[in-house]
């Protein structure tokens, strides 16, 4: 029963379970059992192959973290909460979570009267079980998934859920900013996006913390729908601090002629995983699968993306691209597969990666598995250093080398926000590789 | 910092070719015994990470267990691919019958 | 066509290498792999202590190591494992001579047309039948010159010091389960000998066939390029096919010295019922060359990545590697380079083409290590689907620790386009011919570097191949 220690253990998943619907109760039981038989993964998986959780990850140390009710004042909001907020533009919708407690949720009385729902998971709970009984960590994060897809269904203190009624459009995203103070806890939270026929929404999900002085595990587990012809943006910003272990797993859903793009902004914790897996289910789907990460001192990032098609006519296109400096490390596993019979399909997958220094590292691993022949797929994977051309261009033109190699920087990560280019994400990204150029 | 530390007793690493894993200070060191000498290596092998310590001695040399690279015990000098980087080694000392390493060096 | 004349039949056509030889071996071991087999096959080659140690130690990490959970589907293995003859003597020694070779091994070459293309094209000829070279030889001028080529045996017993101190060093016992597993058995294969800078005009040929059912063969090469020197060394591999399934296991070990220029070209055309499980590797010094050319058609299930360890600087490395998998048939292939030196560069060009229920995988590595700097890697690989029941798979690893290098990896899957086929057909080709043309044009790149014979053959085999392939 490897991973079962002080904090994370059956009688905090008891404490959690009790009182809640009976569904749900055995929801996080069955997910406990599952996590208690599931091994703790090792570097033999070919999936952490370079990230070694008996090194990296301090489960022993993590202490629990009880939920409570938390109120929010923006007043007396952290800095870096504060700054996040204050960059914030317009929002259909905008939810506050401290240390994993939802603590704040508005929403434009027009949606909210159109019956699109903003509310934290347990409000949920309470006001919309059967959405909840049908689509919390079923079809898209069951437990069985894996040993910590099973601790987040099994340990989730809260979260947030959108459900955007048939129709609806939303001109401006739901904001969500996270923030975390508390030091050497574990937190596990989670989203749910369901967006029924034709709706459209964005969703931006962000999460900052200070440097956190003791390892800080933030696990989120994000579950998103888009049924037929639905259109669906998700971004996900992270800002952590160092010392957190940022521990992401994400499942999207697409139906038929749906379109469910995603953003992945990497820029701080010590440690952060992601496992994204874009499922196209019905003909016509179509994900944009997007993700730039920035890591200097010696953060360790690791990416593992894939790409199912599992109808035919379905459309893929994934761009992940890294810049690395100091003794930071990135890893990028990606897959697509196209099943039997998912005819017409086009899947595409790019990874790019820039060392900024001579101990910096990058491993890319861009796998294809095809079983259908009428087929378009590629990828390619590059990594390289600074164009040298590039710079002195520049430089010719009277810039300093630290001013060119800046300007190099945001050009070979900027194209990625091009390609969605959210208002107020471009701008706080931006600013966050500026500061990390100039840290 | 360099300091010196007992890594191991001389009767813990006797025979000849012994090959004894030891954590002074933390760190992972396998200490051998070639031609009645004493040496510390790193305890990992610049190839895939592993352990030389479930390994072997065989003409001055240590091979690991897993895939077969092999390093001079006195250099740390690959010999053998698959590994092409040399492996850490230690200034060792024998005291009495207690085997010092200077490590963090 | 004038070249046709050199043409060999090389076996690379519809299965025309069915064809069982009746003889009978003058030693056979017992089946399985176990210690008596070892020291067995010991003590048939008069082998000194070390070597007899060496094999038993490597039984002991074949032991040891788990069966590969990659791959290919190895689920059958250990059965057949169990069944079959490790080491077959067909004779009692080795012929330098070609008359002097027994008649009915004799034959069976013929049939593969060896002889004559030894007197043609080629500066020097082995033949592996069953466990043991049968046949060696070399053109005298190379021999005057010092060019060693000979059994791996005789490279033991004749230079046991230069063997000594490379034998086992590119590839160890222990690197994986089959290399430990060639490391206890091992039979026959090539020893051979460039020396400092001797450039060999003509290919050296090794050709190999199992002919016994039920039979592993495990042949062992090592190949020392010496200092400016250069050659060309070619392997082909044929078996008949039984309804039992059979095993070939080699490890070939390649050191090319300081600005020495070695290319290495297998042309496997193994029955559909071998599996094929061989581990070639090569250590490549300064300004060294190093090109593996490899051409995988035949077997049931082939697992093969040949590799370069670029060690010094400036050394270059290449795979160029052609897969045909059809119905039945899991090609799992592809290269690894790792950059260890500076100003090292490197390209790996894989093609493959699934037919049927054929499936190809690509699995490769690129390393460079820190220090490595200015290294420069390239890897292209480009799938082609044939049917909606064919799969293609691409697995690139790609490792870097030094910010100066430059490394890039592309990969495309297409099938064969139905604009292109309309093109074709409305200037009068019949639907297969205008595929095999484009099957043709797809693996060109790579087979214009074959030589011509096995240009050729390849090129017939894909006419052969797509016939039924459309409709």
């Amino acid at each position: 029963m490897e991973g079962v220690t002080d904090a994370l253990n059956a009688d905090a998943v008891q404490s959690l379970a009790s009182g809640a619907p009976e569904w749900l109760q055995n929801r996080r039981l069955d997910a406990w059992a599952t996590y208690e038989r599931t091994p703790m993964p090792s570097t033999r998986l070919e999936e952490w192959r370079y990230t070694d959780l008996s090194r990296l990850l301090e489960l022993d140390s993590l202490e629990p973290l009880p939920w409570s009710k938390r109120t929010f004042d923006r007043a007396s909001a952290p800095a870096s909460l504060d700054a996040a907020l204050e960059a914030d533009r317009e929002a259909s919708g905008r939810v506050v979570e401290l240390d994993g407690s939802v603590a704040h949720v508005e929403l434009d009385a027009d949606l909210a009267e159109k019956g699109v729902r903003l509310l934290s998971l347990r409000d949920a709970v309470e006001e919309i079980p059967e959405v909840l009984e049908r689509r919390l960590a079923t079809e898209a994060l069951p437990a069985t998934d894996g040993k910590f897809q099973a601790l987040n269904a099994a340990l989730w203190q809260d979260g947030i859920v959108l459900v955007v009624p048939r129709g609806v459009r939303m001109e401006d995203p739901i904001r969500v900013t996270r923030h975390v103070s508390r030091t050497g806890q574990a937190i596990f939270s989670r989203v749910l996006i369901v967006a029924e026929p034709g709706s459209q929404v964005s969703f931006v999900d962000e999460i900052v913390s200070e440097d956190l002085e003791e390892q800080t595990l933030f696990s989120s587990a994000v579950e998103i729908f888009a049924e037929d012809a639905a259109q669906v943006q998700y971004v996900s910003l992270q800002r952590m601090g160092r010392g957190a272990f940022h521990l992401a797993q994400q499942r999207t859903i697409a139906g038929k002629d749906s379109t469910l793009d995603t953003l992945n902004v990497t820029m701080g914790a010590s440690i952060s995983r992601l496992d994204l897996n874009a499922r196209l289910m019905g003909p016509g789907a179509n994900s944009d699968m997007l993700g730039l990460c920035f890591g200097d001192g010696d953060q360790h990032f690791d990416h593992n993306t894939s790409q199912d098609h599992d109808a035919p006519h379905t459309h893929s296109d994934l761009l992940y691209k890294g810049a690395l400096d100091d003794r930071a490390r990135s890893v990028f596993r990606g897959i697509i597969r196209v099943a039997k019979g998912s005819q017409q399909t086009d899947a595409y997958q790019t990874n790019r990666n820039l060392l900024l220094s001579e101990h910096a590292r990058a491993d890319s691993l861009p796998n294809l598995e095809i079983e259908a022949d009428d087929v378009r797929c590629s990828h390619g994977a590059t990594v390289g250093q600074l164009d040298q051309d590039h710079l002195f261009y520049l430089m010719s033109r009277g810039l300093s080398r630290p001013q060119a190699e800046r300007l190099v920087v945001i050009g070979f990560l900027g194209e990625v926000l091009q390609r969605l280019p959210l208002g107020g994400v471009v701008e706080k990204v931006s600013r966050g590789i500026e500061e990390k150029l100039n840290g | 910092m360099a300091e010196w530390v007992k890594a191991a007793t001389t009767e813990e690493c006797s025979g000849e070719g012994c090959v004894h894993a030891a954590t002074p200070e933390g760190e992972a060191v396998v200490v051998v015994k070639v031609d009645g000498e004493y040496f510390a290596l790193e305890d990992r092998c610049s190839h895939q990470d592993f352990p030389l310590s479930d390994g072997s001695i065989e003409n001055g040399q240590i091979e690991c267990v897993f895939h077969g690279a092999r390093f001079d015990v006195r250099t740390g000098k690959a010999k053998s691919l698959p590994a092409i980087k040399p492996v850490k080694t230690y200034p060792v000392e024998v005291r009495g019958d207690e085997i010092w390493v200077q490590v963090g060096g | 066509m004038p070249q046709n004349e050199v043409v060999q039949d090389l076996g690379l056509d519809e299965y025309k290498y069915h064809f069982i030889t009746e003889d009978e071996p003058v030693f056979r071991s017992g089946r399985g792999l176990n210690e008596k087999v070892v020291r067995e096959i010991s003590a048939q080659k008069d082998e000194p202590q070390w070597m007899l140690d060496f094999r038993l130690k490597a039984l002991e990490i074949y032991n040891s190591k788990p069966m590969p959970t990659w791959g290919g589907d190895l689920s059958n293995l250990e059965n057949v494992l169990e069944d079959i003859f490790f080491y077959v003597r067909p004779q009692d020694k080795m012929e330098h001579s070609w008359d002097d070779v027994p008649p009915n091994i004799k034959e069976t070459f013929e049939r593969l047309g060896i002889p004559e293309a030894e007197q043609k094209v080629l500066a020097g000829v082995g033949a592996q039948y069953e466990s043991e070279m049968v046949y060696h030889s070399l053109k005298k001028e190379w021999d005057d010159k010092g060019v060693i080529f000979d059994s791996i045996e005789d490279g033991l017993k004749n230079h046991p010091e230069l063997f000594r101190e490379y034998f086992g060093t590119v590839i160890p016992a222990a690197d994986n389960k089959f290399s430990a597993m060639n490391a206890a058995v091992w039979s026959g294969g090539s020893f051979v000998y460039i020396p400092k800078g001797v450039e060999l005009d003509t290919p050296l040929q090794a050709y190999f066939r199992v002919n016994q059912e039920q039979m592993g063969q495990f042949e062992r090469t090592l190949i020392i390029a010496e200092e400016g020197s250069k050659a060309h060394y070619i392997e082909g591999c044929t078996a008949p096919v039984y309804s039992t399934e059979s095993f070939h296991s080699g490890v070939i070990e390649i050191v090319v010295k300081p600005g020495a220029h070695f290319r290495y070209t297998t042309i496997q055309n193994w029955s559909n019922n071998m599996y094929n499980l061989v581990t070639q590797r090569a250590m490549v010094h300064e300004n060294a060359t190093m090109e593996w050319l490899d051409g995988n058609l035949g077997s049931k299930l082939t697992m093969k990545y040949p590799s370069c360890y670029l060690m010094g600087e400036g050394a270059h490395g290449s795979v160029l590697s052609i897969a045909y998998s059809g119905d039945g048939q899991h090609q799992d292939t592809g290269g690894k380079v790792v950059h260890a030196a500076p100003n090292t560069t490197s390209q790996i060009v894989s093609k493959s083409i699934s037919k049927g229920t054929g499936r190809s995988t690509y699995r490769g590595l690129c390393q460079v290590h820190e220090g490595a700097t200015n290294a420069k890697s390239n890897v292209e690989c480009d799938a082609l689907l044939i049917n909606e029941t064919s799969r293609t798979d691409t697995y690139p690893y790609i490792e870097i620790e030094e910010k100066k290098s430059n490394i890039g990896h592309e990969a495309t899957v297409s099938k064969v386009g139905d604009e292109q086929l309309f093109y074709l057909m409305s200037r009068g080709m019949s639907e297969e011919e205008a595929m095999a043309l484009i099957v043709r044009g797809f693996i060109e790149p790579i087979a214009k570097l074959l030589p011509l014979e096995y240009a050729v053959e390849l090129n017939r085999l894909i006419e052969l191949e797509m016939e039924g392939s459309v409709g």
